[in-house]
């Protein structure tokens, strides 16, 4: 009994960062209607930025969120405002997906230059403290980890309730040709929430760099996590998405538990599968797609 | 072109090709070898991705099970020699492949655009995982085929003319399907799906149909390859990267018309094999740039662009 708990307190812990990763992913999914398959590599860079900054600068990966955060934003918009509009104006969404993918194996291959191909992890001081409550123990990163995300998922929420940004936001997602004709700049939004997405991968990125190792090849990983998430959970929304990380994270956790670790993958995907043929809208659906 | 034409060209076509082995070393003959395996995966996929719409993110699961399935019956039944002796187990491993799309192709053909093209990509991965886990399959450890190849013959060049004479079957069916009543229904579902089931196309049996061709076709060429490698393991032939290739060559070439896919294959592979041959490392960058710059300059893909030679009147659109 409490192998399983233990277990299902890891998964959730794995779940919460899955979420905050995924995000970004379905919020742009959401909005614009784009899978973007650049995420898994805004992800990672965030990583590689929070190591940059933490081995030359000192600056430790939880502060570093800012900053990385901060680039990534001006990456995203710049990002939605070349490539992707100039794809959606010339050709066609589903177009979009194969450009996201080109522009994928570029990045990719430009960090893999740049960093080279090995593992890489971030180790600030705390990495090697637990804590114990009962017979339960919690690596203390990943209690931290969880924490920044349900910070950052929280201010998300936030941001999309009660902000003018956000309401326009939402107002785009549902009718753009309405929101047009209201007078919002559609194209702005979209620039905005690319870049508020990439912004959220970037911070997602210094987190996992704590957590695990990564490299730029487990991009790919993160681009599949995200879409696990969404598919799960449901497009759009930071609830969904935390639904859809905390239900992937038990899968892979229980998994890796009784089944064996080399069978996450598998169990992972066989889900997705169930799901898109049960519910394709995911557990809490999408707040915008009735218009659509 | 009139019909004489055409004729004429293939007929030079074929002799080049059956004549180049005597000019060509060795390096190059596997690059055309190479270069018919990746034509005839993008033909293949055309089926499905191209005339019907349904872009297929897994495919290489059907390379996988075509192999595994050729060297499974060697395991079982003892495997024997000379190039006779791999005809059964192809056949074979063209059939389960397809079997296996039948039993898949039921709920995931439910699927609509990027689900079916991720959910595609989570088979592909979910087989190649379960062959590589699973003791019975032997992924893990890898399997062995005999060489089929005849004493006294190179072994490049029997593969070169192996793989030149499927890539001919497949594009001979391909355009078959392209100019039949089946084609013309895949056409209809990719443009508008609903408009067709309401005008009485039988939308679920023909895109099943051509999910299984599809995978039919793959799994052919992926025993072949099986042969050829001699000994794989489950990632030398579940390749996630294949199944990104297949897109990739359809989508520079033209997607959905017949011979797109061989152009696109072959400019990948000229880029890649022959002329940056040295740059390993930038591979990935070079099929990158190619895949955005094809989006962005001209979305139809080479065979789907008004072409504008100065003095000649602009190409027809679709022309192949």
């Amino acid at each position: 009994m409490t192998l399983f708990l233990q277990t299902t307190l890891n998964g959730l812990m794995l779940g919460g960062i899955y979420a905050l990763a995924a995000v970004g992913f379905s919020l742009i999914f959401g909005v614009i209607g784009i899978v973007n398959l650049t995420h898994g590599v805004f992800v990672i860079a965030g990583a590689y930025l929070a190591l940059l900054f933490y081995t030359e600068l000192g600056l430790d990966p939880l502060l570093s969120m800012l900053p990385v955060g901060a680039l990534l934003f001006a990456v995203g918009w710049i990002y939605q405002r070349t490539i992707i509009d100039w794809a959606i104006s010339r050709a066609s969404v589903e177009a979009s997906l194969v450009v996201t993918f080109g522009m994928a194996m570029i990045l990719r291959n430009l960090l893999q230059l740049w960093f080279g191909p090995d593992v890489q992890t971030i180790t600030p001081f705390y990495s090697f403290f637990s804590v114990s409550v009962g017979p339960f123990r919690v690596d203390m990163v990943r209690l931290v980890a969880l924490g920044s995300s349900m910070v950052l998922l929280l201010g998300l929420t936030l941001l999309l309730a009660r902000t003018h940004f956000g309401r326009a936001m939402r107002a785009v997602a549902q009718q753009p040709l309405a929101a047009a004709l209201s007078g919002l700049n559609v194209k702005r939004i979209h620039a905005m929430t690319f870049g508020v997405s990439a912004a959220l991968a970037g911070a997602s990125g210094a987190i996992i760099g704590i957590v695990q190792p990564f490299s730029a090849a487990s991009e790919v990983a993160w681009t599949l996590n995200a879409f696990m998430v969404v598919v799960l959970g449901g497009v759009g929304s930071p609830a969904g998405a935390l639904v859809g990380g905390l239900l992937l994270g038990l899968i892979n956790s229980y998994t890796a538990q009784y089944f064996g670790p080399a069978l996450t993958q598998a169990a992972m995907f066989l889900v997705l599968v169930l799901m898109l043929l049960l519910r394709p809208t995911g557990l809490l659906g999408n707040p915008y797609g009735e218009s659509r | 072109m009139n019909r004489f034409v055409i004729l004429l060209l293939t007929a030079v076509a074929a002799l080049l090709v059956a004549m180049l082995p005597i000019l060509l070393g060795p390096y190059y003959i596997r690059v055309l070898q190479t270069f018919f395996f990746f034509a005839g995966l993008g033909v293949a996929w055309n089926i499905l991705g191209g005339y019907a719409g349904y872009w297929s993110f897994g495919h290489t699961v059907s390379i996988g099970i075509g192999a595994f399935t050729a060297a499974w019956l060697g395991l079982i039944f003892g495997a024997g020699s000379g190039p006779w002796s791999m005809i059964l187990p192809v056949i074979a491993g063209a059939l389960l492949s397809g079997l296996f799309a039948l039993v898949i192709a039921y709920p995931l053909l439910r699927l609509r655009g990027t689900y079916f093209a991720i959910a595609m990509l989570g088979v592909s991965q979910v087989v190649a995982e379960l062959v590589n886990n699973v003791s019975i399959f032997q992924g893990g450890i890898g399997v062995f085929l005999p060489s089929p190849v005849p004493s006294g013959m190179p072994v490049e060049r029997f593969y070169y003319y192996i793989f030149a004479v499927v890539l001919s079957l497949l594009l001979l069916i391909s355009w078959w399907v392209k100019r039949s009543r089946f084609g013309y229904a895949l056409l209809a579902i990719r443009e508008d799906e609903d408009t067709a089931m309401m005008l009485g196309v039988p939308t679920e049996r023909y895109k099943m149909a051509a999910f299984v061709l599809s995978a039919v076709m793959v799994g052919l060429l992926g025993a072949i390859y099986g042969y050829s490698l001699g000994y794989f393991t489950t990632y030398s032939v579940f390749r996630l990267d294949w199944s990104l290739n297949m897109i990739v060559f359809c989508l520079i070439g033209g997607i959905g018309t017949l011979m797109g896919p061989v152009i696109g294959a072959a400019l990948i592979l000229f880029l890649t094999q022959v002329l940056l041959g040295g740059f390993l490392d930038l591979h990935l960058m070079i099929t990158g740039a190619l895949v955005v710059a094809v989006i962005l300059v001209m979305p139809g893909g080479i065979l789907r662009t008004r072409w504008r030679l100065p003095g000649r009147m602009p190409a027809r659109e679709g022309a192949e």
